[in-house]
Order: C-alpha cells, then structure tokens, then sequence
C-alpha cells in the first residue's frame, strides 16, 4: 500500500463539487422521472387498451427504445434534436440547458418504455370479473379504470416502479457523456485535477447509495402500506426482502 | 439525408471490427467480446451469489443480500471508473478493456444472482421432498431436481438480464475504449453533418443483435428441446 489516503479534501472545494453534482442529479431524476411516468402510463393504456393503429405503435416504440442503449440514445439527442425539433422549441430548450434538456428527454423517452410495461402487466393482473362487474354496473371506460381498475392495479405496480426509479436515478450517471455536471462527472474532475481519486469515487459511491437505498425504502414501505388490508404476508415483493 | 455517405463501405467495415487491419480491433466485435465474457462469468459468480441468497442458513444469505445492495444501488459508471482508475493509484497496469469486463461483472452478477434466487424459490417443495423421500443426496438433489427446473423458469428474466448487460457495454467509450459506440462518435464527428443518419445506424445495430440474442434464448424455452439437451429425457 503506497497510497497515502487524504479524506479531509472532501471537507474542501471538492467536497462541494460533489453537492452541487447531487443537487444536479437530483434534478435530473425528478424532471426525467415526470416525464416518464406521463410518457409510460400513456403508452401501457394505449398498449392495453389494443387497437389496430395503438397497439402496432406503442409495441415498436417499447421494442426499439428496450433493445438500444441509452447512452447511444442520449447521445442521439444531443447531437441530432436541433434537426428534428421544430425550432422555438429548440430555442427554448437551450435557454434550459441543452445538455441537461436532451439528458431529460432520453432518460423519459427510454425509461418510459419499461414503465409502460409494467403498467401494462399491472392492468393485466386485474381480475377479469372486476371488468365485467363495472360494465353491468353501468360504468363508462373513464369511471371504470378511475374508480375500480387503477386502483387495484396500484398496488401491484408499485414495487416495479420503485424499482424502475432506482435505475433512472443509477442512468442518471450516464449525462457525463454530453457533460452535465452531475456527481459522476463531478467525481472525474476531481480524479483529474486533485489527484484524489479513490476519496472522490468513495464519495460519489456513497452518495449513489445513500439516494438509491432511500428510494428503494420509500417503495418498500408504500407497498407495505398499500397492501396493509389484506395484510403483509401478501404484499407485493420489493427487492428489499 | 446522406445514408450513403454513413454507409459507405470503410464506414461499415470500421463499425464491425474497428481498425482491425492495423492491430487494433474495436467496434461490434469489442463490444460482443465484452458481452460475451462478462455473460459468462457473471453467470457463473451470480449463481453462486443467488444460491447464497437462497438459503435458510443467515451467514450464507446476509452477506449475498449485502453484497446484491451494494452493487444494484450503484451506478456502473462509478464501478467502471473504480476498475479504471483506482489500480493505477496502486501502481497496478489494467487495460480499459478489463476494467470495462470486470466492472460489467459484477454488476450483472447482481442481477443475475436476483434472478436464480426467484428460480430457486419457484422450484415446489413438494419436488424436493419427494426427491428426499426417494433417497437422493443433497448433492443429487441440487444438481438434478432445483437447478435444472429453476434455470428453465429463470429463462425469461436472464434474457432481459443479458439484453441488459450488451446494452451496457456502450459505457466502455466513456473511458475511451473503441467499442461500437465509440466508433460512431468518431464518425460521426468526421461527418459532422449527419448525425441523425449515424446515430440512427448505431441504435438499428444494438437492435438487432439484441433481437438476435432473445430469439436464441427463446429457443431454449421451448420445453421439449430443453429437456433434451440438458435433462437427457
């Protein structure tokens, strides 16, 4: 071991390197994951509900996005939205930010694929009866899906989901590429200007786990909770058991 | 549009092997090079790891659970750049393409060894017991009636798993590997004008060799063909 280990330059500017990096993850994760969310719970229905236009659609854009790397994609966007968006959109976009604005839009248009279906396996698992129950209830498609299949679907969801969240969040890493200044990039300026390396990555793997653990625990008791009727034993699994 | 100017020839060629003719190999076959090691041995390391966290035994599964946690709530970016950065400190050599291997490793084989545990849990019990019954060892009973029937349920989320890992190679151009990616970042800022057309290239080759690598595994669902190859009956 030659390495002398010097923890105090976290206490420094590069200490304060790594906030800033988090504050900007943070951003990252909430933006991407709105976005995704609306993205996904539209294309699962849709993907759900079937049809001859619908359903052909949402099945590619799922199959393309899940069998391509989001970095590629991240890439793609930042390199090639200024063609293909209509140009006052563009122009607002880089008043936000470019790199971060196209970041966002890979993050929610991959991750908006796997949402969709869990969405859509969520709204299989309801029981066929409760479909026919609503309809001689008298329910139109609004009511129907508001009042009795969404709900129950819910609870099924919600473990995937806190899962889906904990891999947005670890994607979120993958901004460096187009350099926002997130922890990761943060953590490699500071390997090449302190030469503090192990210290900045120790740093940046704790911050990694501390968000990531949260998360997870918020998705496991929101499941415990939503699952408290019918008790634990049946609650749906999270990747803390 | 200018597909002929991307899909030129020398273009197409550098894409699949990189500079191969000048000793320096990259492109699609760096990163199938990459996928296939690291599917192998992080297989081989999960398996271990999710029959650890199988077990009844708590010193066996605490330290798998531990070890699963700490690797799934990490991005692998930060593993890469701990394989990549943190030897030299120590005055150790690693070739980037190691470091991009071994990272890659062990973030699968957490995943994977998430995906045996669920296996091994859906195997009945009423099997083992009537396996136990019939006098077979614990041995005899692992190796011929979990493991062979959990690795035919595990199926399905191993071939995402696998997408996954191929998917993830991309990252190896972060620390300036020439793998697929890297190599049409390079062409696409000679180019400079078409980046649509490039990337659009690079997604269409991803796609494909996924599409490829879950339609082999589908292969492997179909239960008859399974049984004969690795039951024998």
């Amino acid at each position: 071991m030659s390495y002398k280990f010097d923890w105090s330059i976290l206490w420094g500017e590069s200490g304060l390197l790594l906030l800033d990096g988090m504050v900007v993850t943070l951003k990252l994760v909430g933006w991407s994951l709105t976005f995704a969310l609306l993205l996904g719970v539209l294309a699962g229905v849709c993907r759900w509900v079937g049809g001859r236009v619908l359903s052909p659609v949402t099945w590619a854009y799922v199959e393309f996005v899940r069998n391509t790397p989001l970095l590629v994609q991240i890439l793609f966007w930042y390199f090639s939205a200024a063609y293909i968006m209509p140009k006052p959109m563009v122009l607002w976009v880089r008043d936000l930010g470019f790199e971060f604005a196209s970041v966002v839009i890979a993050l929610a248009i991959y991750h908006g694929a796997f949402v969709a279906e869990i969405v859509r396996s969520g709204l299989n698992s309801v029981d066929r009866g409760q479909f026919d129950a609503s309809r001689a209830l008298g329910l139109g498609f609004g009511k129907m899906m508001g009042l009795v299949i969404l709900p129950q679907a819910f609870r099924i969801v919600v473990p995937p989901l806190s899962n889906e969240t904990v891999s947005l969040t670890k994607n979120t890493a993958l901004a460096l590429a187009v350099g926002v200044t997130e922890i990761a990039y943060q953590t490699k300026y500071i390997e090449s200007y302190t030469f503090r390396g192990i210290e900045a990555l120790a740093a940046a793997t704790v911050l990694y786990l501390v968000i990531c653990l949260g998360l997870t625990g918020i998705g496991h008791l929101a499941s415990l909770r939503l699952s408290r009727h019918i008790g634990k034993k049946h609650a749906v699994g999270t990747s803390l058991e | 549009m200018q597909w002929e100017q991307v899909w030129s020839s020398d273009n197409l060629f550098r894409l699949m092997v990189g500079n191969l003719l000048h000793g320096k190999p990259g492109g699609l076959l760096i990163t199938l090079a990459i996928a296939a090691i690291s599917i192998l041995l992080s297989t081989i390391l999960g398996a271990g790891v999710g029959v650890m966290r199988a077990s009844q035994a708590r010193w066996l599964s605490m330290p798998a659970f531990v070890y699963i946690q700490c690797l799934r709530n990490v991005p692998l970016v930060i593993l890469i750049f701990w394989a990549y950065f943190v030897p030299p400190y120590f005055k150790l050599e690693i070739s980037k393409f190691a470091s991009v291997t071994i990272a890659l490793t062990f973030f699968t084989s957490a995943y994977i060894a998430e995906v045996v545990r669920g296996g091994i849990l859906s195997v009945p019990p009423g099997h083992v017991e009537a396996a136990r019954a019939l006098a077979l060892g614990r041995v005899q009973i692992w190796l011929w009636i979990v493991l062979p029937q959990a690795f035919f349920n595990m199926i399905p989320a191993l071939t995402s798993r696998y997408i996954t890992a191929l998917k993830n190679t991309s990252l190896a151009f972060l620390i300036g590997l020439s793998d697929l990616t890297d190599i049409g970042k390079e062409i696409n800022a000679r180019l400079m004008t078409a980046p649509i057309e490039v990337y659009m290239t690079l997604l269409l080759i991803y796609f494909v060799v996924n599409r490829g690598l879950s339609s082999a595994m589908r292969r492997l669902e179909s239960r008859p063909r399974f049984n004969r190859l690795f039951l024998r009956i």
